[in-house]
């Protein structure tokens, strides 16, 4: 479990994280979303004991991190997977880390295995592939087999392959009972592996909610209404106090009136009706719709990393 | 899984040194920059300590007898610069790499990081230090010997002035460690270093007697006395050079553990 408690971070007049409140349970993956900027990695900094909060606190399994003892055995974390020393071996590595907390080698043997390192366990650092250091990082994040585990943009710049790797073993993860929280700035990331959703813009709360509900509560979810007395319609539906917003090829997106409603309306008036076809949101316009307004650096026109494929 | 049966047993306080100590040895032993550090260290001294005793053999006719010990300090230049670069790498790689928030992400208690690599980087350079200065002292005073202007090991004062002359390698590189934790960046770290032990000399030059009242207090003039066969008379006595010496990285720690804690990582 992880307590964040109306959480302040400045540094000198930028303030990164404002105000901040939420709770991970186990047992799920939860999702750490944001735009760019929006106080994640400060957040998970703040709750490792690495940045001192300017007030609020973070707390993990009840205790501050920096009173915890071993902490690796409590919680697991990696924050930036490219934060090695080069001349230094991956066996070398997680043996020194390891030894920090009291574990010995055959767990790191262990985690080579796990993570697929085991081929290249002697091979300096400076030759690996991100791919090959995100795992390096999370076998270093498993070493203690923490309750709790936090992952920060794990999938940036992985292959498709290294990606699918990745969720399947947040979700193995959480399916174990533990904590895992999961930053992101891309939602599409998420839907495919959070459970729970932990929002946030300009370091501020903007939704602490499941996935399904983000998606139910977003103002995109509407109905196509295609007629050939549309204009008519449009009228009676505006009456009602729905929203009816035209579309380029005459059809109508209706909002605030659902499907059945809008069929029995156009019934009553003897309105031919050519369509009717309820619009669930993606989680990716729900989420933009959410952080819209928290963006701090909008670009005049989306660039592809903002609108992943979905 | 609650809060509660997460909690581990106490782990006692000797036991977290241990494994503190062991991550950062095992971190130490691990890069190859450390080995380089330590060829350098050892065979720079050899070579010197030897070049300088065999022109002290020949010295210009009229001239006052040269201190036989002087090759033994002289020959440490490099070694001296080579373990106080790696004393700085000790936090800026980290700091540098980012490599530095796994670390204390496992060892939340600051001071324990920056105790246990000064232990172990201290520990290094103490043994090759005093290792490198006998042996110099022993290739210095066979050369100086053909030509009877050596010194016995058995003559007092002088095994004390060759440990003296171990004891800077470990000096230098404490200060390293130090000034590496304070100023974060490799190539600031180094500049710190460099100017903290031979700015300082510039005093030296000054007219007397603002010269030897200010230059006793640098490293340099500190060791020079604690090294020489017939210290000084306007210096500190070798017992205070002695505590001079130490001091400087004694400072320079204690404000790394101050800054170390106050910082975000």
């Amino acid at each position: 479990m992880i307590e964040v408690d109306r959480l302040v971070k400045r540094f000198g007049p930028v303030t990164a994280v404002d105000g901040l409140t939420f709770t991970v349970r186990p047992g799920h993956v939860t999702g750490f979303l944001g735009p760019n900027g929006a106080g994640k990695t400060t957040t998970m900094r703040v709750i490792l004991g690495l940045d001192a909060p300017t007030s609020g606190t973070a707390r993990v399994n009840g205790q501050g991190y920096r009173e915890l003892v071993r902490p690796l055995r409590q919680v697991g974390a990696l924050l930036d997977a490219t934060a090695l020393h080069p001349g230094r071996t991956a066996e070398a590595h997680l043996v020194s880390v390891a030894r920090s907390n009291g574990i010995g080698r055959p767990r790191v043997a262990e985690m080579l295995q796990l993570t697929g390192l085991e081929p290249v366990a002697n091979r300096r650092l400076r030759g690996f592939s991100l791919g090959m250091k995100q795992r390096l990082g999370i076998a270093a994040a498993l070493l203690g087999d923490p309750p709790i585990l936090m992952f920060d943009e794990p999938v940036n710049g992985l292959d498709t392959e290294g990606i699918a790797w990745i969720r399947q073993f947040m979700r193995a993860l959480a399916a174990e009972g533990r904590t895992v929280l999961v930053s992101s700035h891309l939602m599409s990331e998420m839907a495919q592996t959070a459970d729970r959703l932990i929002v946030i813009g300009r370091g501020r709360l903007i939704a602490d909610t499941t996935t399904a509900q983000l998606i139910e509560s977003s103002t995109r979810k509407n109905v196509l209404v295609r007629s050939p007395r549309a204009a008519e319609l449009a009228g009676l539906i505006t009456a009602r106090g729905a929203t009816v917003t035209p579309e380029d090829d005459g059809a109508l997106a209706v909002t605030g009136l659902d499907a059945p409603a809008i069929g029995d309306l156009a019934a009553e008036h003897g309105i031919a009706v050519h369509a009717l076809i309820p619009r669930t949101p993606s989680l990716e316009d729900a989420y933009l719709d959410l952080t819209g307004e928290s963006t701090d650096f909008r670009a005049a026109s989306p660039s592809p990393e903002e609108v992943p494929a979905r | 899984m609650t809060a509660t049966d997460t909690r581990p047993a106490p782990v006692p306080l000797p036991v977290r040194a241990r494994d503190v100590l062991a991550s950062e040895w095992t971190k130490l032993l691990s890069v190859r920059s450390t080995y380089w550090t330590l060829l350098i260290a050892v065979v720079t001294p050899l070579g010197t300590s030897a070049l300088v005793a065999a022109a002290f053999a020949h010295p210009p006719k009229g001239g006052a007898p040269p201190d036989p010990l002087l090759p033994g300090f002289i020959s440490l230049e490099y070694a001296v610069l080579a373990v106080g670069v790696m004393g700085v790498l000790a936090f800026t790689t980290e700091y540098s790499t980012g490599l530095i928030r796994t670390t204390f992400a496992a060892v939340p208690r600051r001071r324990a990081v920056l105790a246990a690599k000064a232990a172990v980087i201290g520990a290094l350079t103490l043994v090759t230090g005093e290792l490198v200065a006998f042996a110099s002292f022993a290739l210095a005073q066979a050369v100086l010997s053909g030509q009877h202007l050596g010194v016995s090991l058995s003559r007092p004062g002088v095994p004390g002035a060759v440990l003296a002359d171990g004891l800077i390698l470990f000096v230098v590189a404490m200060t390293g460690v130090g000034l590496g934790a304070i100023v974060r960046h490799t190539a600031g770290g180094i500049a710190a270093l460099v100017g903290l032990l031979i700015v300082p000399t510039i005093l030296v030059a000054l007219p007397a007697p603002w010269g030897g009242w200010l230059g006793r207090f640098t490293v340099i003039e500190a060791a020079r006395q604690l090294t020489a066969l017939h210290p000084a008379t306007n210096l500190f006595a070798p017992a205070w050079s002695l505590l001079v010496l130490l001091a400087w990285p004694a400072v320079v720690l204690l404000a790394a553990a101050v800054a170390i804690t106050r910082r975000d990582a």
